[in-house]
């Protein structure tokens, strides 16, 4: 069942992300990268190679729709394996715990600053993947924390909406 | 060796992160290298039939816009079509070989409609994806071209599907050239606003002034001679101070793209295998 409703989650982030999300852009930059709530929600005793594996799989679908092969995929993957590290620096709560991510269990300010990281960090290996030079350098650097910025307003609104069911 | 393979297992993720990084690479420079695989693409038969779908649905929105734009541009072609009949006219003297003319003109080019189902154009590479494939017709290399203007080259086709190369693409190259007096350069974009584009490799002698009309040149096989692209908006040197960097204010609007027509020459084909082959005898 859990599985399910993860396959779910995956379709509808997926759809959401290339057909519609892809082609918002507020003030002509901000991205949300909502796709990654998925990485988010994963349970902190999922082992890292699960994480990269549907990293991946995420990544390549929207590639596969956007025309980007292999962009979002790098970029997944590569805060799929960051997410571990990051959870258990940055969650106060006891390592060996098992706990899905979210505002609930987590309280706001932590669950805020846990996603503010990853979202942080996917969007700046997208960004620098995509541009894949630093000749604009103080236009990537508006569109990594625009993109975070924008993200983690989308992540948090479906979190607390969530959470309220 | 009981170390080494201790160690494998131990970190195992690491292994797994890096092969999958490397997929993820491969895939993007095979991409970005010249005609990678259909499959990774929205040309493929699945993504295809979802963005039929989505396009059907948007394309609705635009509509009344491409209306007053195609109709303001054929009263232009009227007018333009009315002003060289007369001349034509009155030098040749000769009223049913206009008629002729014309025939030959488009002889040689055959157009296929195509709907739009996909676009962006704020990346730094952008690309769209068109409703016909090889099984329309499409090759790779045919231009495309919409009521306005040169939209781009067809890049990658699928069964049912192809993808455009359009002008928004940092590596588009579009040979064209001032309509008025003939000099030729290279349409380059550089990323930034989709509605700016530069022409390359301006000669420091060519004759031209602001808010002349560039358009193709029809050296290339893949567009025939003026079509239009845009007009002259800035000129600046370019970096090496050898020619002028023209900005060129393009004529389609790339962000409300809906139909566009593909052009495909038979001459085309001969001209483009002619240079390969020379290319090919010059390398060796």
């Amino acid at each position: 069942m859990q599985h399910l409703t993860r396959i779910k989650w995956f379709v509808l982030l997926v759809i959401l992300q290339a057909l519609v999300l892809n082609h918002v852009h507020f003030g002509r930059f901000a991205t949300p990268l909502l796709y990654i709530y998925f990485i988010l929600k994963f349970n902190s005793d999922t082992n890292t190679k699960s994480l990269i594996l549907w990293g991946f799989s995420l990544g390549i679908c929207i590639d596969i729709l956007s025309n980007t092969p292999g962009l979002n995929a790098a970029a997944t993957v590569f805060t799929a394996f960051c997410r571990p590290k990051l959870l258990h620096v940055l969650s106060t709560r006891d390592p060996d715990d098992k706990f899905e991510p979210g505002i609930r269990i987590m309280g706001l300010a932590a669950f805020s600053r846990y996603a503010l990281a990853v979202i942080f960090l996917h969007s700046a290996a997208l960004n620098i993947i995509d541009a894949f030079s630093f000749v604009n350098f103080n236009i990537l650097i508006l569109k990594i924390l625009s993109d975070a910025l924008m993200t983690l307003v989308c992540v948090l609104c479906i979190d607390s909406v969530r959470r309220e069911r | 060796m009981r170390n080494l393979i201790n160690f494998l297992i131990k970190y195992n993720h690491w292994l797994l992160f890096v092969l999958l990084e490397t997929v993820s690479f491969v895939l993007l420079f095979r991409f970005n290298n010249y005609q990678g695989s259909v499959y990774f693409t929205s040309a493929n038969r699945l993504c295809g039939a979802i963005y039929d779908m989505t396009g059907q649905v948007t394309r609705y929105f635009g509509l009344a816009d491409v209306n007053r734009d195609l109709t303001a541009r054929n009263v232009e072609l009227e007018i333009e079509v009315e002003r060289l009949t007369e001349a034509l006219e009155h030098y040749t003297q000769d009223t049913t070989g206009i008629a002729r003319l014309r025939r030959e003109a488009l002889a040689e080019y055959t157009l296929h409609e195509a709907r739009v189902v996909n676009n962006s154009i704020t990346r730094p590479n952008n690309f769209i994806t068109i409703d016909k494939g090889r099984a329309d017709g499409i090759r790779p290399e045919m231009g495309v071209v919409c009521g306005n203007g040169v939209v781009g080259i067809v890049y990658l086709t699928g069964a049912s599907h192809s993808i455009v190369l359009p002008v928004l693409n940092s590596r588009s190259n579009i040979s064209c050239k001032i309509k008025r007096t003939d000099y030729f350069g290279i349409l380059k974009w550089e990323g930034g606003s989709p509605q700016y584009a530069y022409v390359k490799d301006m000669p420091r002698h060519s004759e031209f002034s602001l808010g002349d009309t560039i358009v193709t040149s029809g050296h290339s096989a893949v567009f025939p001679a003026g079509i239009p692209i845009g007009t002259v908006d800035d000129m600046t040197d370019s970096h090496d101070g050898l020619s002028y960097l023209l900005k060129v204010r393009l004529f389609t609007d790339f962000a409300r793209l809906n139909n566009v027509q593909i052009i495909s020459s038979a001459k085309g084909t001969e001209q483009t295998a002619l240079e390969d082959s020379a290319r090919i005898a010059l390398e060796r």
